[in-house]
């Protein structure tokens, strides 16, 4: 276990960390600090001072067009339908060569927003608005251009090993501050993303780290396993939780200074009242209209606004896949569907953003939008009608960007290349990334260690730099 | 190629950290103004721009370069000597602030000012004085100095012969006729600490039902002396298939692989996986000696037994790899399992580089590499490449089922040929294999059983160590041979062969100071609810070490002694008055050893997933005790009644109720189980249909046919439990749960069984 994470006692003591919630006054004499192992959840102090208390991750899974949204590449438009030349071509990955042809401009505008004069394209309007709060990194670099190393290595800092996500490296870190609900919770309106749930496991970490995905389209009783039984009646239930309880304290009192007992018996009183706590986090619709309206009444619209209710209840790291398997995925048809998919996603994020500043809770929020690569500057397979135009994918100079708790807004850091097909300056690694994201958390990412079969492993291996760049 | 701003100074080039040990240290340079230079001109340097990733106080040395001390430039990194004093030419660094290469270039992103590198120049020419008050060599310096580590290895308890000790004498008889009993008891004396009570013999009968089956004890149970209790609990087929589970978490079973097809969605099933998790449950019911259980494991193919033999099932030891295909991952999974699992040392890790902590330099990697990838591991639908063996004959009728539908999905390949749907580059006929077939296979206990076997590749590998464990980069070559920690004189093992058979006779051998102690100390955690080592799977320098190390001795020697036999270790160590203490916590003890190391008292412990479902099953009658076969499933609508260790385990999946209990991920091989304590844990005890379903199973079982009154029947539901009476004050609490809601028109009685299914007295064991 690892020595440098403190479980305050202070923090301890204003929360349990049996799963979810707090202790009565009445039980705060009794209050023993557990070790790591057995109150996993305990709110812990993490190295310095946290910026964000929270990330919610926006995953446009599949790998989302960065020409086409976030990096302008101008000088693309006197290149337009000319064939790459061989030197570029063969600088590609294997994946690529063979199917990344001619060179497409977007065929998007792009228009300076806010007082930043952030470019952003047309198929962000929304967003747009929110150009002084996002600090984009337009130099983001993967290891392998494909999906499931792409998610992984994004994920879980591997592209093959398994590997704890972040999440789970967070809520180690952190513990959880939601009162009746998972500290990680992976949120999609419906099916797995590809590579499924190794994108939030928590590998050799303990198994209550693991993330808890979440189909938001599925009712809310059956969005975590077991929340309620629906044969008998609340109070019923009560009565028979309390007889339980009755049989032991009995049974604990015999044998005491056993603090399992206690702590099974507290989070049995924490289980029920999640009953009711975690059906009412997830019922979008006891939000008012003009907060529903503002998300709209749509599949990535309910997502994001149940991840703005799970945040203000304290879970600890949110994510918000775009869909199941990879719809970001546009090696074809590329104009039709990235309209779609912009359209989709373009207000909702842009109400988070708006909701989570008029709460006060962007500033300790880090969001994160972005996938698990990027996409080429070129066609993808031969002459075809514009619409079935495809991009393939890339992870050498993508596009990801952060928004909230101290990252510095309004900026753009590194560069493409003038093909956009590699980076021209400020590479920004995934593991950079994680540093970063680390970092916003409180923690050196070089500290945040689980011994494991001999060694200390961490998110970013041997790898990482924290990109004080991006930061206010 | 990713850019270089994440490549480790200098460590392009070579790999050997070996043979940095023995230099002089802190050559006689002159010092005094010199060190002036030094830091004056070129620590500020240092800290401005290469100390993140050179020096002790970042705790980074990237390509084994340190900046912080003379002894750290002199001795250089991965690449060589970083400084030749006087010769700035023939010095990396300079070289590399120079940037003449890309690819050497340092700091990766920022120059140096022309300034500074002229000062670093002069500074060489100079003579490259150090710091006025040099660190020298530190602990931190000396990570991965395997000619140092080795040093140290020499005098670490675990690499030393077992050499059993004669247990002292204890004072009081009682202690006295057990040698578990003298060694434990003479440390509580040392420590001034009394040792508990023997627990009351129903507490025992619990505890020894539950320690050597993983059942509840039935009625008859608690009428048998304890000794015979214990014969007739080391006897029972149950046996086998508990302490099983403590080897399959070793050994990561599963019954997929860790990845899917992605079109289908669907993992890449292990049909054959049961077969392996059949064989440990016999090897341990027929007590087959350890030894022999390594070596079948690691070389059963190479041992003479007949081609159907059920021996070969022991192979999925190997072939039960969380990686599907032959690749070096995979042959780096059984490297891992086989060295921690059975060893206790985290070979793994040289990999990529000698290791850091431990006498394994990543020549000893490459040995094992070369024994493993010397073997075919076919894909899991390569059915046939897996032999059939004897013991899972269908009946007639069986058989037929399969036929028929192995021939209607038959078809259906044939059918498919080589057409591939729109939007998909695989063919119809593989998907249906590897789906639908597979799945079959995976079920139908008419088809064949097979091992999950490897076999011998034409002709063996001779392995090239990969330099930082990349495939493409070539080092030197090295024999298959076992660890040098362990064999000095590294005698290669056959040509002939893998030499899978050679590792394990050097495995198993007696004389191997850890295999035993690892072993043992499983299962005394197992027994005795913690380790003596608390690290089971790493007995190396960076392992816990042992609390009783002339104890973990003695068990390792006695076990060897007594032919490798488990159930012999087990008895013994359950025939200790140390074991048969008493639970309840003493207040005295929480301050003068909170965490029990010493033994004082026994230690309750929790039911593992698996206890607690086949308890479940068992008190509401649904319990089957057939063993052997295919997986079943472990809940939902059509669970399988039989016990738990024949529950389907997904790896790529992992069961979200198995994980919220502790379950170890079967990615990686596992030293011992997690206790968390988690609402979700609770939410299945109020909520799951499993726990509904046996609370009621559990009272209609009892139907009260004897019980007449409403406390006869509290007692009937009490004794099933609990193996006891409700007590009067638990009567009156009770007959108000059953007063309000039979007011509510409820009936309250399964309700009341599941309350008492919920409680901790279930739950734990004392």
């Amino acid at each position: 276990m690892n020595q440098n994470l403190s479980l305050s006692r202070r923090a301890w003591l204003q929360k349990t960390g049996f799963g979810f919630g707090a202790i009565a006054a009445s039980d705060l004499l009794s209050a023993v600090e557990l070790p790591h192992e057995a109150a996993p959840l305990a709110v812990r102090e993490p190295h310095f001072p946290a910026r964000a208390k929270r990330v919610i991750h926006l995953f446009m899974n599949g790998g989302p067009s960065q020409i086409d949204t976030f990096d302008p590449k101008p000088g693309l438009a006197k290149l337009d339908g000319k064939p790459l030349p061989d030197s570029v071509l063969n600088a590609l990955q294997n994946v690529q060569k063979g199917r990344a042809g001619t060179i497409w401009a977007s065929p998007f505008k792009f228009f300076k927003h806010g007082q930043s004069g952030l470019e952003i394209s047309e198929l962000y309007p929304h967003v747009a608005k929110h150009a002084d709060d996002l600090c984009v990194i337009r130099s983001m670099q993967g290891n392998v251009a494909n999906h499931s190393p792409g998610l992984l290595l994004m994920n879980c800092g591997h592209e093959v090993l398994p590997r704890p996500s972040i999440g789970s490296w967070a809520l180690y870190g952190l513990g959880t501050d939601s009162e009746d609900l998972p500290g990680y919770v992976v949120l999609m309106p419906s099916g797995m993303p590809t590579a499924q749930s190794r994108n939030w496991t928590s590998a050799f970490l303990p198994g209550v780290y693991q993330g808890t995905h979440i189909e938001t389209d599925a009712k809310g009783s059956e969005l975590i396993p077991h929340l309620t039984r629906s044969d008998i009646r609340p109070g019923t239930q009560r009565s028979q939780l309390a007889l339980t309880q009755f049989l032991n304290r009995r049974h604990s009192n015999r044998r005491p200074g056993d603090e399992r007992l206690d702590s099974r018996i507290h989070s049995m009183e924490l289980a029920f009242r999640m009953q009711s706590a975690a059906t009412d986090a997830f019922d979008v619709s006891k939000e008012p209209e003009s907060i529903r309206e503002m998300y709209g009444d749509s599949a990535v619209g309910r997502n994001l606004l149940m991840a703005r209710r799970l945040a203000e209840r304290g879970v600890r790291y949110i994510q918000c896949y775009h869909g199941a398997g990879q719809p970001w995925d546009n090696h074809s048809g590329l104009l039709p569907r990235i309209k779609a998919l912009t359209q989709e996603s373009d207000q909702p994020i842009a109400a988070l953003l708006s909701d989570l500043k008029n709460r006060g809770m962007l500033e300790d929020t880090l969001v994160v939008w972005g996938g698990e690569m990027g996409r080429t500057s070129t066609i993808q397979t031969g002459p075809k009608k514009v619409e079935q135009y495809g991009r393939d994918h890339h992870v050498d100079g993508f596009t990801i960007w952060m928004a909230g708790a101290g990252v510095r807004g309004g900026t753009v850091y590194g560069q493409t290349d003038e093909l956009g097909l590699s980076i021209a300056e400020n590479p920004v690694h995934v593991h950079d990334l994680h540093a970063t994201i680390l970092h916003q958390l409180g923690f050196d990412h070089k500290r945040l260690t689980y011994r494991y079969s001999g060694r200390d492993f961490r998110l970013t291996d041997v790898h990482g730099r924290v990109v004080h760049e991006l930061l206010a | 190629m990713r850019s270089d701003f994440n490549l480790p100074l200098f460590g392009l080039l070579a790999i050997s950290l070996t043979g940095w040990g023995g230099m002089a240290l802190g050559a006689p340079i002159a010092k005094s103004k010199d060190s002036d230079f030094f830091e004056r001109h070129i620590r500020p340097i240092f800290v401005s721009h290469c100390y993140e990733c050179h020096s002790e106080a970042e705790k980074e040395q990237k390509g084994g370069l340190l900046l912080d001390r003379e002894s750290g430039w002199l001795e250089g990194g991965e690449t060589g000597k970083a400084v030749v004093p006087g010769n700035a030419a023939a010095s990396l660094l300079i070289t590399a602030v120079r940037r003449a290469d890309e690819d050497t270039a340092m700091p990766p992103k920022h120059p140096l000012s022309a300034q500074e590198v002229k000062l670093l120049e002069q500074w060489v020419a100079k003579g490259a004085p150090g710091p006025a008050a040099d660190m020298g060599e530190t602990e931190f310096s000396r990570l991965g100095d395997q000619d140092y580590i080795f040093g140290k290895a020499k005098d670490h308890w675990a690499f030393q012969p077992v050499d059993p000790v004669e247990p002292p004498i204890a004072s009081d008889p009682a202690w006295n006729h057990n040698a578990i009993d003298r060694f434990i008891f003479s440390k509580l004396g040392n420590e001034g600490i009394a040792p508990s009570p023997t627990a009351d013999q129903g507490v025992l009968t619990r505890r020894l039902s539950y320690d050597l089956t993983g059942l509840p004890p039935t009625r008859a149970m608690f009428a048998l002396p304890i000794t015979e209790l214990v014969t007739q609990l080391i006897d029972s087929p149950r046996f086998g298939e508990h302490f099983a589970r403590m080897w399959l978490d070793v050994s990561r079973y599963a019954d997929t692989a860790s990845t899917y097809r992605p079109d289908t969605k669907t993992p890449h099933y292990y049909p054959f996986a049961f077969t392996y998790r059949d064989y440990v449950i016999a090897a341990f019911n027929e007590d087959k000696p350890f030894d022999q259980f390594i070596r079948e494991q690691l070389a059963a193919d190479l041992m003479g037994f007949p081609e159907d033999a059920p021996e070969l099932a022991a192979l999925g030891f190997i072939g039960n790899s969380p990686i599907r295909s032959m690749s070096p991952d995979f042959v780096d999974d059984v490297i891992d399992t086989t060295t921690r699992g059975f060893l206790g040392l985290t070979a793994a890790c040289s990999r990529c580089h000698d290791h850091k902590f431990e006498p394994i330099p990543t020549a000893d990697y490459y040995a094992l590499y070369g024994v493993f990838s010397s073997v075919e591991h076919p894909e899991p639908w390569d059915v046939d490449a897996y032999p059939v063996i004897r013991g899972y004959e269908p009946t007639p009728e069986q058989a037929a089922d399969y036929q028929q539908k192995r021939q209607a999905i038959a078809k259906k390949i044939r059918e498919a040929g080589n057409t591939k749907k729109k939007g998909n580059n695989r063919s119809v006929a593989e998907a249906i294999e590897q789906t639908t077939l597979a799945e079959l296979l995976l079920t139908n206990d008419g088809a064949p059983a097979r091992a999950m076997a490897v076999r011998e590749r034409p002709k063996p590998v001779e392995p090239i160590v990969f330099l930082r464990g990349d495939p493409g980069m070539r080092g030197e070559r090295v024999p298959r041979r076992f660890l040098k920690i362990l064999d000095p004189d590294q005698t290669p093992f056959s040509a002939e062969n893998s030499g899978r058979l050679d590792l394990a006779n050097r495995i198993a051998d007696p004389e191997n100071p850890l295999t035993a102690r690892v072993f043992v100390n499983r299962v005394w955690g197992v027994l005795m609810g913690s380790h003596l080592v608390g690290t089971p799977s790493d007995f190396g320098l960076q392992g816990i070490p042992p609390s009783h190390p002339e104890l973990l001795d003695w068990l390792a020697a006695d076990f060897v002694a007594n032919g490798w036999s488990l159930k012999h270790l087990v008895r013994s160590i359950v025939d200790s008055q140390a074991y048969q203490q008493s639970s309840l916590p003493r207040p005295e003890l929480a301050t003068s050893d909170p965490e029990n190391h010493l033994l004082a008292r026994a230690n309750a412990k929790r039911l593992q997933i698996e206890e607690l479902r086949d308890s479940l099953l068992a008190v509401s009658g649904q319990l089957d005790l057939r063993m052997r076969g295919r997986s079943g499933e472990l809940w939902g609508e059509n669970y399988s009644p039989r016990r738990s260790i024949y529950g389907y385990i997904n790896r790529f999946n992992l069961d979200p109720t198995l994980r919220n209990f502790d379950f170890p991920t079967p990615m990686q091989s596992q030293e011992k189980r997690t206790e968390s304590i988690v609402a979700p844990q609770a939410l299945f005890a109020m909520n799951s249909p499993f726990m509904i379903g046996q609370a009621q199973r559990l009272v209609e079982r009892l139907s009260f046919s004897n019980a007449q009154t409403r406390e006869e029947r509290v007692n009937a539901i009490f004794d099933h439990v609990f193996h006891r009476k409700a007590e009067p004050g638990e009567q009156e609490r009770i007959a108000k749960f059953l007063n309000l809601e039979e007011g509510r028109k409820v009936d309250p009685w399964p309700l009341l069984a599941q309350a008492l299914l919920m409680s901790n007295e279930f739950l734990y064991v004392d």
